[in-house]
């Protein structure tokens, strides 16, 4: 017998437990359907582990490097397995509070373990078990993309897998040496932890560092790599790899030359690829983009009007990203659309976002490159963190704030950190952005003297006056 | 001119509905629902998180979910449309 459900949700990460949440609220029996762990990327193998472990490298760092003059380097041993096993349980413990006991609680709630498939449009196939719905919700996600390169297919390689608590690509052995391929955000950041960790890494990117994102961004992080021994080939072109378990190695082309990088392991963290292929979408009417996508229009619905799409499987329709607190919103927004009606638009005008490297990285709006590309009249200033009076005060002057504006009304339109505490700065630039705030308005706010949310006082001031003058306080 | 019988065709509508909390709630629901022209009768079920509305098949069933919608915070949503009670 074929069970009917108001929603069937296909996966079970942020969208789609947002998604349940919402749903089940508005009434609806809902189905989910999880073919891996629960909870999904973030929870089990991206964002929670990942900024689990980056903080203690970077305690291992900091007591080898502690900046102030007077303080004595020390050494902090690394035992591997365990730092993975404490990660572990955070994960687990996290996963129990949030995903598991969150999903005990709903009302007229199942979880079906195992693949999806759909079988037409309103039916899925799960292990044999026929799942009916009036309404369904894609949040399938996505998984390391893996480049067609020579060889790869022949040699183990690792991807952010490793972050894994429970599956078979998870990492628990320290590598003596790292060739990271790719320069996006997820590269950067685990380049830094294992560098810091102990491995020696070799980073390989095919432009520069973070491309995408303001230019001066991945330049900076890219010294600071340098700085702290991390080797980082751009312009690199991947030609072919080699080796077997516990030695690889590969041949890169560089501007003007070849290179062959050695290393014990090999990390592929190239990009993301939606989880599509085998949903069999065109038995349900539904189509994929070129990528994999599925497309949607600004509502998350498909060309199928009962069936919609959210989170990472949207990839960047309609300003959209991939990251968390995006497919959460994407996952609500759904349940209200399909249930109640609401008629809600995904705005993506608005969405801070942060690369948890050291120093960190946030940006909100758009780049200089993007606003000039629309001509719009704006006018742009950088201001390096020495000018903000924290950043001197604790040794942390790396980095800048970059402040995009429109000349006409001086409203903010972009803003790009690098520096001490630049996730948690960002958002009183995205706030100011919401309520479309002009330059004079965060120049105008009094902030809390000493901290780094002054850069954003101090950057806005730049477009006026000579910010290297300033007393204290940026009156 | 003779006496007729007018047989009132009817629909049955069934709701997911939303937001219900406890009985208060229910009877929120059900008044709301019967003060929509042309519905007869409803019945609210609270463990079930839904209802049935017998109806004239003039009634738009959008007009009963806007209706619980008007009442916030309840929600309610069309599950299906039946022209007899068990059919
Ligand atoms: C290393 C790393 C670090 C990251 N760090 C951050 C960060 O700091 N902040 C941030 O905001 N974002 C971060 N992200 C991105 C974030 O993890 C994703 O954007 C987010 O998890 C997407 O959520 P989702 O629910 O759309 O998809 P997912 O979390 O990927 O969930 C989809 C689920 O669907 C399941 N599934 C797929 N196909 C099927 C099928 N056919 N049947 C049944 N189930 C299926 C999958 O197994 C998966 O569990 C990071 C990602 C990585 C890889």
């Amino acid at each position: 017998m074929a069970d009917r459900f108001d929603l069937a949700i296909l996966g079970s990460g942020s969208t789609a437990f947002a998604a349940a949440i919402k749903a089940t609220d508005l009434g609806a029996h809902v189905a989910m359907v999880e073919r891996r762990t629960l909870g999904g990327t973030c929870a089990n193998r991206g964002c929670l582990p990942s900024k689990n472990l980056i903080e203690a490298a970077r305690i291992v760092h900091d007591a080898a490097h502690p900046r102030y003059p007077g303080l004595t380097p020390a050494r902090i041993d690394v035992d591997f397995p365990w730092l993975i096993a404490q990660k572990d349980d955070v994960v687990r413990d996290y996963r129990a509070k949030k995903y598991a006991s969150v999903a005990d609680a709903l009302a007229g709630f199942e979880l079906v373990e195992g693949d999806a498939r759909f079988t037409d449009a309103h039916a899925l196939t799960v292990g044999g078990r026929a799942i009916e719905a009036d309404r369904f919700l894609i949040a399938t996600g996505s998984r390391p993309a893996i480049p067609p390169i020579p060889g790869l297919d022949a040699i183990p390689y690792l991807t952010s897998d490793l972050l894994d608590a429970d599956e078979a690509g998870r990492l628990t052995e320290l590598p003596v040496s790292l060739t990271v391929l790719g320069g996006g955000y997820v590269a950067v950041e685990l380049a830094q932890l294992f560098a810091r960790l102990g491995s020696r890494v070799t980073v390989l990117a095919r432009s520069g560092l973070l491309s995408g994102y303001e230019p001066a961004l991945g330049e900076t992080l890219g010294g600071v790599f340098r700085d702290e021994g991390i080797e980082v080939l751009t312009g690199a072109r991947v030609e072919r790899v080699a080796g077997a378990e516990g030695a690889v190695s590969v041949a890169v082309e560089l501007v003007g030359a070849g290179r062959i990088v050695r290393s014990e392991h090999l990390l592929v963290a190239t990009g993301r690829r939606p989880n599509t292929d085998d949903l069999v979408l065109d038995r349900a009417g539904v189509e994929l983009d070129a990528d994999g996508f599925v497309p949607v229009d600004v509502r998350l619905r498909t060309r199928v009007s009962h069936i919609w799409a959210a989170g990472d499987v949207i990839g960047r329709q309609h300003g959209s990203q991939m990251a968390t607190p995006v497919g959460a919103r994407q996952g609500r927004i759904v349940a209200e659309n399909a249930l109640a009606d609401a008629g809600r638009v995904f705005d993506g005008t608005v969405i801070p976002r942060a690369i948890f490297t050291d120093p960190p990285i946030a940006v909100v709006g758009r780049t200089e490159a993007e606003v000039r590309a629309s001509h719009q009249p704006a006018a742009a200033a950088t201001t390096p963190l020495q000018y903000v009076p924290r950043a001197g005060a604790i040794h942390k002057t790396t980095g800048f704030v970059k402040l995009i504006a429109s000349t006409i009304d001086e409203r903010v339109l972009g803003v790009h950190m690098i520096g001490e505490s630049a996730p948690e700065v960002i958002h009183e630039a995205a706030m100011a952005m919401r309520y479309r705030a002009a330059l004079p308005d965060l120049v105008d706010l009094i902030h809390v003297y000493p901290t780094m949310a002054e850069a954003l006082k101090i950057g806005a001031q730049a477009f006026s006056r000579d910010v290297t003058k300033l007393s204290c306080c940026a009156e | 001119m003779q006496g007729v019988i007018v047989v009132q065709p009817i629909v049955y509508i069934d709701l997911g509905v939303g937001g219900m909390t406890c009985d208060d709630c229910v009877r929120k629901v059900t008044d709301t629902l019967e003060s929509v022209p042309g519905v007869n009768r409803a019945s609210v079920d609270l463990e079930g998180r839904s209802a049935v509305v017998e109806a004239s098949p003039e009634v738009g069933p959008e007009a009963l979910t806007d209706a619980v919608r008007a009442a916030r915070p309840y929600n309610a949503f069309v599950r299906r449309v039946r022209t007899s009670r068990d059919g």
